[in-house]
């Protein structure tokens, strides 16, 4: 085991106890939805109750046939691209916002934490209340408008992590050779924080796709596709519900993850909290 | 010409902010200073709606057939998995944080970070294949022979939707304290260890004090997030398991539109002022400033 060496060999226990605890908070936090792709593997009907014998795709299969299904996801992929497409930009402008502010910084960040903290159902009913009074029907673009400020804050945060990787002397060095404000962002900044970007656009689409309270209030005729799902979960209906979160599961864990070890990779900047990470070891080496 | 610079910097700040403050405020803020507003008129039986008409009773009904209940269990369950979480998170931040080699704390944090993304309905949902009735767990434990009959409890109980709840809100946990770890000096771990403390010591009057600030802002993050949940409690919970967002789903199934708004207004107001008074004693910003870089 690789240890830091900043901790010295008398841990006298408290190093495996903490182990331990890690080990079991990763547990409850993969081992169930890794025992439903297991499940959904099993071609019976029961397919839930007992640790699978056979494994097949049969729900798989089945699961092209179920046409509300995928006019659910056709909804919720126009809603996340469209709210992904906003969030990033905006969120970078928040971001450079926040670094060129000197004054209402901390008020600024306050306003654009609080609102992941504001419940889902009360930001939705709030929304398609005033939307109800300026006569907007509901439809994927109520939605967008909800998801947007559910995923802002998440975009701004990526943003300003991966401007951590923009050294202020970077920026005056292309101002010192000439370079205007817009060129020295086109041809310093941007390319800096390009994988920011990327987790940004990423990170708003999956939390978007996810998302359920906001949209049980500003759908329209369409159903999303967590509310199609969560539809299908209380119903007790065919067991394809199984396939399709396996299939959801694997699709977000492929594309967080390869976003995840792209920036570690890099060691660059994003996902940013591995900044975090990098610079306090930088600091004990 | 420095103040000509400085006044270009803000007008360039200003512009920069300006789309996502019109998100913030449009979108945000101005729905729930109206809600707050409406909450205070009544109820219209001729559009389902609401008029102009001042009146408390919205207020009054809160008070009536066990709403305030529903809003001190579901603050009960928040803090119950708050607390859960912030004992599991403590551990693993410090593994992350201090025990494991630089390439290993970054994978634990990635495998922390990354459920957060994912459906967190399938991930509720996933719960009752592995506490039903027939679920795994009493499957191994009958098999085992520890239980004659399955174990009722595991599922549709307070019990399950805690542990949901804790599972998937266990990164807002790790990640402040994880922030924290990083503005921790180690020299300053190195000093007490030379000095000759334990890991206990070194732990509880050096690690501890320090990362304190994230301490309690995971576990302010988990209990506000707990509170606005209603996906964990409708898949996990017993029958008549109510929250406040199921509640007002509930009032908004009759389209009690100023009773939801009541709800939503004295919730709304609570959070924030336990977010401000939070940020004030503990400068919560700070844990995102950038370092000095």
């Amino acid at each position: 085991m690789t240890l830091n060496p900043i901790v010295g060999d008398r841990t006298s226990g408290g190093r495996p106890l903490f182990a331990i605890i890690t080990a079991l908070c990763l547990m409850i936090m993969y081992a169930p939805t890794l025992y439903l792709l297991l499940a959904s593997l099993n071609p019976d009907e029961q397919l839930g109750l007992v640790a699978p014998t056979r494994y097949s795709l049969t729900w798989y299969v089945a699961l092209l046939d179920d046409h509300r299904m995928f006019r659910a996801l056709e909804e919720s992929a126009v809603v996340a691209l469209a709210t992904a497409a906003l969030a990033t930009p905006i969120g970078l402008a928040a971001a450079l916002a926040y670094r060129a502010m000197t004054r209402m910084r901390s008020i600024f960040l306050l306003v654009t934490l609080s609102t992941v903290l504001v419940p889902g159902t009360i930001e939705g009913l709030g929304l398609s209340a005033v939307l109800r009074l300026v006569r907007v029907s509901p439809s994927w673009v109520t939605v967008t408008l909800g998801h947007l400020l559910w995923t802002l804050p998440f975009a701004t945060m990526v943003s300003l992590i991966g401007l951590l990787a923009v050294r202020p002397s970077t920026i005056a060095a292309a101002r010192d050779l000439g370079a205007g404000p817009m060129r020295a962002f086109v041809d310093v900044t941007l390319p800096l924080i390009r994988g920011s970007l990327v987790s940004s656009f990423v990170f708003a689409f999956l939390l978007s796709l996810n998302e359920y309270a906001r949209a049980y209030y500003l759908v329209g005729r369409q159903n999303t596709l967590p509310l199609y799902m969560f539809g299908a979960m209380n119903s007790g209906a065919s067991p394809t519900i199984y396939a399709f979160s396996g299939t959801v599961l694997v699709a977000s864990f492929a594309a967080v993850t390869l976003i995840f070890f792209r920036a570690a990779r890099r060691q660059s900047g994003p996902p940013g909290v591995s900044v975090a990470i990098s610079k306090r070891t930088e600091k004990s080496n | 010409m420095p103040e000509a610079l400085a006044d270009r910097r803000r007008r360039a700040a200003f512009f920069l902010a300006l789309p996502s403050l019109v998100v913030f405020i449009g979108i945000g803020f101005v729905p729930l200073a109206l809600v707050a507003i409406w909450s205070l008129w009544s109820f219209d039986p001729d559009t389902y709606w609401i008029k102009s008409v001042w009146s408390l009773a919205s207020y009054a009904a809160l008070l009536k057939s066990g709403r305030a209940d529903v809003l001190l269990q579901t603050a009960g369950l928040a803090a119950l998995t708050a607390t859960a979480s912030t004992l599991l998170a403590v551990p693993a931040a410090t593994v992350i944080g201090l025990l494991s080699g630089r390439r290993r704390a970054t994978l634990l944090l990635a495998l922390f970070t990354i459920p957060f993304f994912t459906s967190g309905l399938v991930r509720a949902f996933a719960w009752r294949l592995v506490l039903g009735r027939e679920g795994i767990i009493n499957n191994v434990l009958m098999s085992l022979g520890v239980v004659d009959t399955p174990v009722e409890w595991l599922l549709f109980s307070d019990f399950a939707v805690v542990l949901g709840m804790v599972a998937a809100h266990l990164p807002l946990a790790i990640i402040p304290i994880v922030l924290a770890f990083a503005r921790i000096d180690s020299s300053v771990i190195r000093a007490s260890q030379d000095l000759g403390a334990g890991f206990w010591t070194m732990f509880s009057s050096i690690v501890l004090p320090l990362i304190m600030p994230g301490v309690l802002a995971g576990f302010l993050f988990v209990f506000v997030v707990a509170i606005g949940t209603s996906m964990e409690i409708q898949l996990l919970g017993g029958a008549g398991a109510s929250s406040i967002a199921i509640m007002i789903n509930d009032v908004m199934r009759v389209v009690n539109f100023p009773l939801a708004f009541a709800i939503a207004t004295v919730v709304t107001i609570l959070l924030l002022v336990v977010i401000i008074v939070a940020d004030r004693a503990l400068e919560l910003s700070r844990l995102f400033e950038d370092r000095g870089a």
